[in-house]
């Protein structure tokens, strides 16, 4: 079924209607049918270069150059690509990068347990489908703010886990290598979980009651049905959110660093979008903070390949 | 569809209605001059309402449009203008290498800067090189600088003498100690972000340099390894690897979180600033004007001969861009920045220290902490902090937060301070 | 008995699961209540527990430093219409695309989701340069246009993957009975994307309203300038008033919450659903 033919062939009637004048007419037809298609997507097609290819090519443009502040800019050739090579900070962003995408399983997996448990008509299950949004609408810097105090090393998460007896677990959040990462990661997924959990309900909405009443019925098979029922029903929407974290974590993150670890203690939380924000706006190196942000477009291209593949297909194939 | 007509047909005629209002109206002789100012409204919304309706009662052909930006987001509305050439008619940057990096982008005042800053006790960092035989680019109207706040109370607690605050290092060591065992914490620190090596690192660095090598430090050529710079570094690194400080130093930021730590009276030191906020006038209110202390930051060497004196900085500097099509406007209103009566209402409503010498002394305020920092800034020397460029600053910052946490040693921060340098577009350029 | 007390002891302890998440999840609205209703002094004094005493003082200075109504409005303005604008172009070219086949729509479509891979910190400054360059700085529109241009890519994929579930021959049909193009996108299978069109509308509407890249970047400082960066402006250089910030954010999160509740009916009722399948 994912196999898409190209679509002219398969509506092309002319091979079996003879005729110079129906040949003619249909042409006519296609030509208008075209053109209207044309009219249609012009406005998308127009946004989005306007917006996005032109400023990305102006981008690789600026990143050729060599620029001293505001004062004029001189072509550099490959100059700021072959420095990012040598600096420290930049690979050390791309390797949290990398780290931050490799939680995307948890993104995907969190969320749809969620919204399975609440879709089972749970008690008060209005009142969980309502709060689980709420982190999403609160804005990043009273996150920062907040989230600064409770992860302190003798704050409120330490004195809980204490208090219930998991003292190896009570570290310093946001000053560790890796923890502080980690820490960051976890504070963006409870920013967005509300979002999946949404999504995925929105997905359940669209399945039959009758199936799911089936699925839910029987307290032991549960889990087993729902994976072989419920899951495999859902996979458009799973393939959404999918695509959704893995394009969009990244640049989810930026508000919560700049609000919760400005990329420290050191480089620890340091992403290559922060980086980019850095170079450019703080150390007044456009050419530079271009090179990173093209940088950055390809790492994301990369590991978006599979999901606009994926996209494609969805959008393209033939139900 | 019929919607997105009626959407293209509006932009397109609101698009055709600016340009026309943009040709339109400049420096005509009929109606007032419409002057766009560029500002993140440093003393606060208060001040700047009031600025806009003192100066336009006093200039009636003079309109001021504010355009306020929020501070940390600045840099990135300025940027755009000044790459693009065009905007606003008068701007504001920080004095020094902020306001130094962005000087293609503002009108230098020429042979009238002595006298319109003639009423001003200092406007060195408004001009090349802190030179002011050299272009200046804008006039300030704010003095700040750093200092070390103190709570008697935690001082008394811990056995010390409230009115004899540690003067030099060691000193300062013993109190800290002390003020441990009293079990509160002795300096209140937050180093996530670059506000307290911004302000600490002048303090330190007075110590070991001249004001020859504070310049140089601007122009880029006193090397991060040599060795004042080096036991400068090395001091910094001391105030959180002694143990001074609170444990969540390097996750938290100094502002709201180090200066909350000090304004809830949880630690008897903090060291901030004497301008806009986290200063006598906030902590006063906090812990009580009589219950507050201030003094130099303790002495490293005394005979070093910038050891007894201020860091102190102009504050925002406000300036004519070249790009400005109204620039006789401009000029009048930063010449009005600088004068009396702008001076009197940044002593009211923006709680600053005044740069100009000419306010009323009654209106000055009666805290006995503004009293004392009268006597420091009376001596004042080049802020060491202001002279960093943005990769400096950031790996200043990083590196103390890497060094506190045992991920780096000083000698290797150095070579990082060493390689921000040389990386700064701006320095690079200047060597 | 013992597997009806085991699905019993189960349902109690998700219940107890969902109830933590909940907790977690309503804790930081609650934390900005309580802190707007502290002084500063209050705030630095105890950061997380209650206030000793409740003012509203926090509320009344927010309202003093920013013209709340005319805030109010630009963010209407601009979120609104990047929303519709991106919703409709999303529509438009999803239908052109999965109904229409014609020469080239796949090379469109993979054009415009492409699109989601590019980063916005990366193109903020030739952005800025593009929106000077068409007159549009410190423009509703400039603003408009760019929120719809980054909320097309996600509401092209997804409505595609709604259209292309909707078999053709229902469309035919729709045609035999004279039915235009657009009876047929707006009547037809826009219901069917109900569920879609809700997700699409809050998500978009809540970042969209959130955002301060793109406002601050194309509108500036000017009076047009949205709700949120007005808030941020409550914070000065080294004055960081948490109080008085939670205040300017309990109010700028009131339409988001209104627009939350509205949508979210629409979100998981199934009856609208229609043929989704």
């Amino acid at each position: 079924m994912s196999i898409s033919t190209a679509p002219v062939a398969k509506t092309d009637p002319t091979t079996a209607t003879p005729g110079p004048s129906a040949r003619a007419a249909i042409r006519t037809a296609r030509v208008r049918q075209w053109w209207l298609a044309a009219a249609l997507v012009f406005p998308a097609v127009a946004l989005a270069v306007t917006f996005k290819f032109v400023p990305l090519g102006r981008g690789v443009a600026t990143s050729l150059e060599s620029s001293s502040g505001f004062d004029g800019t001189s072509f550099a050739g490959a100059d700021n690509y072959t420095r990012m090579l040598d600096d420290p900070m930049v690979l050390t962003s791309f390797r949290n990068a990398l780290m931050v995408v490799a939680t995307l399983p948890v993104w995907v997996v969190l969320p749809l347990v969620l919204a399975l448990l609440i879709h089972q008509r749970t008690p008060g299950w209005k009142l969980f489908r309502a709060v689980y949004f709420i982190p999403y609408t609160i804005a990043p810097i009273v996150v920062g703010i907040m989230f600064r105090q409770i992860l302190a090393p003798d704050g409120p998460l330490n004195a809980g886990l204490r208090a219930v007896g998991l003292d190896p677990l009570a570290t310093e959040w946001l000053n560790g290598r890796y923890s502080a990462l980690f820490s960051l990661v976890a504070v963006a997924l409870w920013s967005f979980f509300g979002l999946g959990v949404m999504t995925y309900l929105a997905g359940l909405a669209t399945i039959p009651g009758e199936v799911l009443e089936a699925a839910y019925l029987d307290g032991a098979g549960f889990w087993r049905r729902l994976v072989s029922v419920v899951v495999p029903m859902l996979r458009p929407t799973v393939a959404y959110w999918t695509v959704l974290c893995a394009s969009g974590v990244l640049i989810w993150l930026f508000p919560l660093i700049y609000a919760l670890t400005q990329g420290g203690p050191g480089d620890a939380t340091m992403l290559p979008e922060y980086l980019v924000f850095l170079t450019t706006f703080q150390f007044l190196d456009r050419g530079y903070g271009s090179a990173i942000g093209v940088a950055l477009f390809v790492f994301v291209a990369l590991i978006s390949v599979f999901s606009v593949r994926h996209m494609f297909k969805e959008g393209t194939r033939k139900a | 569809m019929l919607r997105r007509k009626i959407a293209g047909a509006l932009a397109a005629g609101l698009a055709a209605a600016t340009l026309l209002t943009a040709c339109g109206g400049d420096d005509a002789a009929d109606g007032p001059v419409t002057l766009k100012v560029l500002t993140w409204e440093p003393g606060g919304t208060e001040y700047w309402a009031q600025v806009k309706t003192a100066f336009e009662a006093g200039h009636p052909d003079i309109r001021l449009d504010m355009e306020a930006v929020p501070f940390d987001r600045y840099p990135e509305v300025q940027g755009p203008y000044i790459t693009s050439q065009s905007g606003p008619d008068v701007m504001a940057n920080n004095a020094g290498l902020e306001l130094f990096d962005r000087r293609g982008a503002y009108e230098p005042l020429g042979e009238r800067a002595a006298e319109i800053n003639k009423d001003l006790v200092t406007y060195s960092g408004a001009c090349e090189g802190f030179d002011t035989s050299k272009p200046c680019y804008g006039v300030p109207f704010s003095y700040q600088g750093n200092v070390l706040y103190y709570n008697k109370s935690v001082l008394t607690a811990a056995g010390l003498d409230p009115e004899n605050p540690p003067a030099t290092w060691a000193d300062f060591a013993a109190a800290c100690d002390a003020v441990k065992k009293s079990g509160k914490t002795c300096l209140a620190l937050g180093l996530s972000g670059t506000f307290p090596a911004y302000w600490d690192f002048p303090e330190i660095a007075r110590n070991y340099l001249t004001e020859d090598d504070i310049r140089g430090l601007l122009a880029g050529t006193l090397s991060w390894t040599d060795p004042k710079l080096v036991s400068s570094l090395e001091k910094l690194a001391e105030i959180t690897t002694s143990g001074w400080t609170n444990s969540n130093a390097p996750s938290i930021t100094m502002l709201p979180d180090g200066a909350d730590i000090f304004q809830r009276g949880d630690a008897a030191f903090a060291g901030t600033i004497i301008s806009d906020a986290v200063n006598w006038e906030a902590f006063g209110k906090a812990l009580g004007d009589d219950n507050l202390g201030v003094t130099r930051w303790p002495v490293i060497n005394p005979d070093a001969p910038l050891a007894q004196k201020f860091s102190g900085i102009e504050g925002a500097v406000y300036g004519v861009t070249k790009w400005s099509e109204k620039k006789q406007a401009g000029l009048e209103f930063i010449s009005w920045l600088a004068g009396k009566e702008n001076g009197e209402l940044w002593v009211r409503y923006g709680k600053g220290q005044p740069l100009n010498s000419t306010v009323d002394k009654a209106l000055l305020p009666t805290s006995p902490s503004f009293l004392k920092i009268q006597e420091f800034v009376a001596q004042p020397t080049l802020h060491a902090g202001v002279m960093l460029s943005g990769p400096e600053t950031d790996a200043l910052a990083r590196g103390w937060q890497q060094v506190t946490l045992g991920q780096l040693t000083v000698d290797k921060w150095a070579e990082q301070m060493q390689q921000a340098l040389e990386r700064s577009p701006t320095k690079r350029q200047g060597r | 008995m013992t597997r009806r007390s085991a699905v019993r002891a189960g349902r109690y302890l998700l219940t107890f699961v969902l109830v933590v998440v909940a907790v977690a999840a309503i804790y930081p609205l609650l934390f900005t209540i309580v802190s707007s209703l502290k002084t500063q002094g209050g705030f630095a004094q105890d950061p997380l527990g209650l206030p000793t005493s409740v003012t509203f003082g926090n509320y009344v200075e927010a309202f003093n430093r920013m013209n709340m109504p005319r805030l109010l409005l630009n963010s209407l303005i601009a979120t609104l219409g990047g929303l519709v604008l991106s919703v409709l172009a999303a529509l438009l070219a999803a239908y052109a695309v999965t109904k229409l086949r014609f020469r080239g729509g796949k090379l469109v479509f993979l054009l415009i989701i492409v699109t989601l891979t590019i980063p916005s910190q990366a193109i903020i400054y030739p952005l800025y340069q593009t929106v000077l360059d068409l007159g549009m700085s410190g423009q509703y529109q400039g603003l408009i246009l760019a929120f719809a241009a980054f909320g097309l890519p996600l509401g092209t994929y997804q409505l595609a993957g709604y259209f292309q579930q909707v078999p053709d021959e229902l469309i035919e049909a729709a045609r035999v009975d004279g039915a235009g193009h657009f009876t047929i996108l707006f009547r037809l299978l826009t219901p069917i994307a109900a569920p879609a069109l809700s997700a699409l509308g809050i998500f978009n509407f809540v970042w969209m309203w959130n955002d301060l890249l793109l406002p601050l970047v194309i509108m500036g400082g000017s009076d047009r300038k949205t709700l949120m960066v007005g808030v941020s402006l409550l914070t000065g250089q080294y004055d960081v008033s948490v109080p008085l910030v939670s205040a300017g954010l309990i109010v700028a999160l009131l339409p988001v919450l209104i627009i939350y509740l509205v949508f979210q009916r629409q979100l998981v009722s199934g009856a609208l659903a229609g043929s989704g399948k």
